[in-house]
């Protein structure tokens, strides 16, 4: 019993808690110097921040219990006592719902080209399904050729039936039952025309960076990239987003040596050998989609509106007087 | 109008700078006529502040509220602003030189770091279109500027045998800064669910941000409950401020993140 107490007590105090702060802070400062991409999902780094939780839960829980008394002795310090409480309280909510998001929360990536429906099930497991449709991609520019906002128009089914639509763009993202959607990212398919190994021309929606072999000849050809606004001075790289001289960046491989380079504008009949023509026509845009479901979310939003109403009522009263007998109290209650 | 806030930069980092050696000259000294010097020196300096944010708003068409250079210069008009109320509040000018000296060197970051950056005009990037800019970027300006100051009146009180800077006046300063770092780190919180799509990244600013926050909040416990006070204290507000260079600075020019913006 003796061991219980002396360790509950060891948990429970602020000293600990603060011992766990440095170490949490030590443990950031390098992780993200060094480790940036992997550190902070270790178990190590959950554990310390798990058992800080702990700490500021009983640590609080303390606080709160002797508050009363506390209050009788210096009716003017309610304000601050409350905010004080509020403020680690709205902490551990924060970390309780970081810790939901940990063990039930989802989240995924969905590509949808125009016209084409995704059942949202298939990314993160729905107790009713339902599916995304993309109506429409739509890049918006500013006058100087930057990428002013980008907008997917989006329509929700459920086994087929229209159940809402919506304009997904950065900063403001879809939230249908929960699951919430958010624009990510985009890119951009090749239409080409060529004649295929069967013999038969077609028009196909090549992925960026993929190869077609067409028909006579031993050559074949990388699709390389889409440049909106292609100026030699820049390379590879586009000289702004928006497309104000399209080209397609294609490579031309014999025996997998790179003979050839070339920026085709659409439609251009490019020759690849004798007679073997490939065209350009167009790009399809397709839109990328953040999926993300968060249980913990309310935790973490009502933790954090109680830690900021805390933080100001605690810290932003005028201090008390008496200084020194405070000090000496305080010292008695933390051990 | 590139020229025109070119000026007004060098003109701000003379004014400031002149500022602080005057403050020092008068300190050291105890003439009254550099220290008057000196007040009105900041004094011009602030109205050039908030001239240079007036005509950078006019060449962006937008609140200056993005890239590094614009930042900056609110944390100094902040830090200035609040440094002068102090002077006229506390009637003491002790910490003058200081905390000009911190405001000059960081406008001499705009002139050797982030060149270019006031003249053009460039327009917000569709992740920073959000009414959350305003607030998370000018509450992290108020932080800022708190801890600079509150650096500042530290770095004073150790550097001097006798001093009439006391650990309350460092200690609520702090504590300002302390809020309003913990409204921004909150507001980024929200903006980031909203735009990235996750409240909290470990990226490196947060992170930062965090550590910086920890710090603090280490130096207000011992401060308020186990009474720390005196040079350990100051150390730790002084070593708070490097954390907060450091995530200014360090992040956006060391490691690279989401909040790459300039």
């Amino acid at each position: 019993m003796e061991i219980l107490k002396k360790v509950y007590r060891y948990l429970s105090s602020m000293k600990t808690g603060l011992v766990l702060l440095v170490l949490v802070g030590s443990a950031a400062a390098v992780g993200s110097a060094f480790l940036p991409d992997v550190f902070f999902n270790t178990w190590l780094f959950k554990l310390l921040l798990i058992i800080l939780s702990v700490n500021m839960v009983l640590c609080t829980a303390n606080r709160f219990i002797l508050l009363k008394s506390r209050l009788k002795k210096n009716r003017n310090k309610w304000f601050r006592e409350i905010g004080n409480l509020l403020l680690h309280a709205g902490i551990v909510f924060i970390l309780a719902g970081l810790l939901v998001y940990a063990f039930y929360g989802q989240n995924g990536q969905i590509a949808i080209r125009t016209g084409d429906t995704v059942d949202v099930s298939q990314i993160i497991a729905l107790k009713e399904p339902f599916s995304l449709r993309l109506d429409d991609f739509k890049v918006e520019y500013n006058e100087d050729g930057s990428p002013s906002q980008y907008n997917s128009y989006v329509t929700v089914l459920e086994s087929g039936i229209t159940k809402d639509d919506a304009v997904i763009s950065v900063n403001h993202p879809l939230n249908y039952r929960g699951v919430k959607f958010y624009q990510q990212s985009y890119g951009y398919l090749i239409k080409t025309k060529y004649t295929n190994d069967t013999g038969s021309e077609v028009e196909e929606l090549i992925k960026e960076g993929n190869f077609i072999k067409p028909e006579g000849t031993e050559r074949t050809v990388k699709v390389f990239r889409y440049i909106p606004n292609f100026d030699p001075n820049h390379g590879m790289v586009t000289k702004t987003m928006r497309p104000d001289n399209p080209r397609i960046i294609f490579s031309v491989y014999e025996d997998k040596q790179l003979i050839g380079v070339g920026a085709a504008q659409f439609d251009e009949r490019v020759e690849i050998d004798e007679n073997v023509y490939v065209v350009f026509p167009a790009v399809e845009p397709y839109t990328i989609l953040k999926v993300k479901s968060d249980p913990g979310l309310p935790l973490a939003f009502w933790g954090g509106g109680m830690f900021m109403i805390g933080v100001t009522m605690a810290l932003l009263a005028a201090p008390s007087q008496g200084k020194k007998t405070e000090s000496i109290d305080s010292n008695r209650e933390m051990r | 109008m590139k020229l025109l806030i070119t000026v007004i930069i060098y003109a701000l980092f003379i004014a400031y700078l002149l500022g602080a050696v005057l403050y020092f000259i008068g300190n050291k000294s105890g003439k009254k006529q550099a220290l008057s010097t000196a007040s009105l020196m900041v004094k011009i300096g602030l109205v050039l502040n908030i001239a240079a944010l007036i005509v950078r708003t006019m060449i962006a068409g937008r609140l200056p509220l993005a890239n590094s250079g614009e930042f900056t210069l609110w944390f100094t008009v902040v830090t200035v602003a609040l440094y002068l109320y102090y002077e006229a509040k506390a009637k003491m000018r002790e910490a003058g030189g200081a905390v000009m000296l911190i405001s000059a060197l960081l406008v001499g970051s705009i002139i050797v770091l982030m060149k270019g950056q006031l003249g053009e005009a460039t327009p917000l990037m569709p992740a920073l279109k959000s009414p959350w800019l305003t607030i998370h970027v000018l509450t992290a300006a108020v932080a800022y500027a708190c801890f600079a100051l509150a650096a500042g009146l530290a770095i004073m009180q150790l550097a001097k045998a006798e001093t009439k800077i006391t650990d309350e006046i460092i200690h609520r300063i702090v504590a300002g800064g302390f809020v309003m770092l913990s409204l921004t780190i909150v507001f980024g919180a929200v903006w980031a669910e909203q735009a990235w799509g996750s409240y909290w990244s470990w990226d490196p600013k947060e992170t930062w941000a965090l550590i910086t926050w920890i710090i603090y909040a280490l130096y207000l416990h011992l401060h308020r409950r186990l009474g720390w006070k005196g040079k350990t204290a100051s150390k730790m507000v002084i070593a708070g401020f490097v954390l907060v260079l450091f995530t200014f600075f360090g992040v956006n020019y060391l490691l690279s993140g989401l909040h790459s913006y300039a």
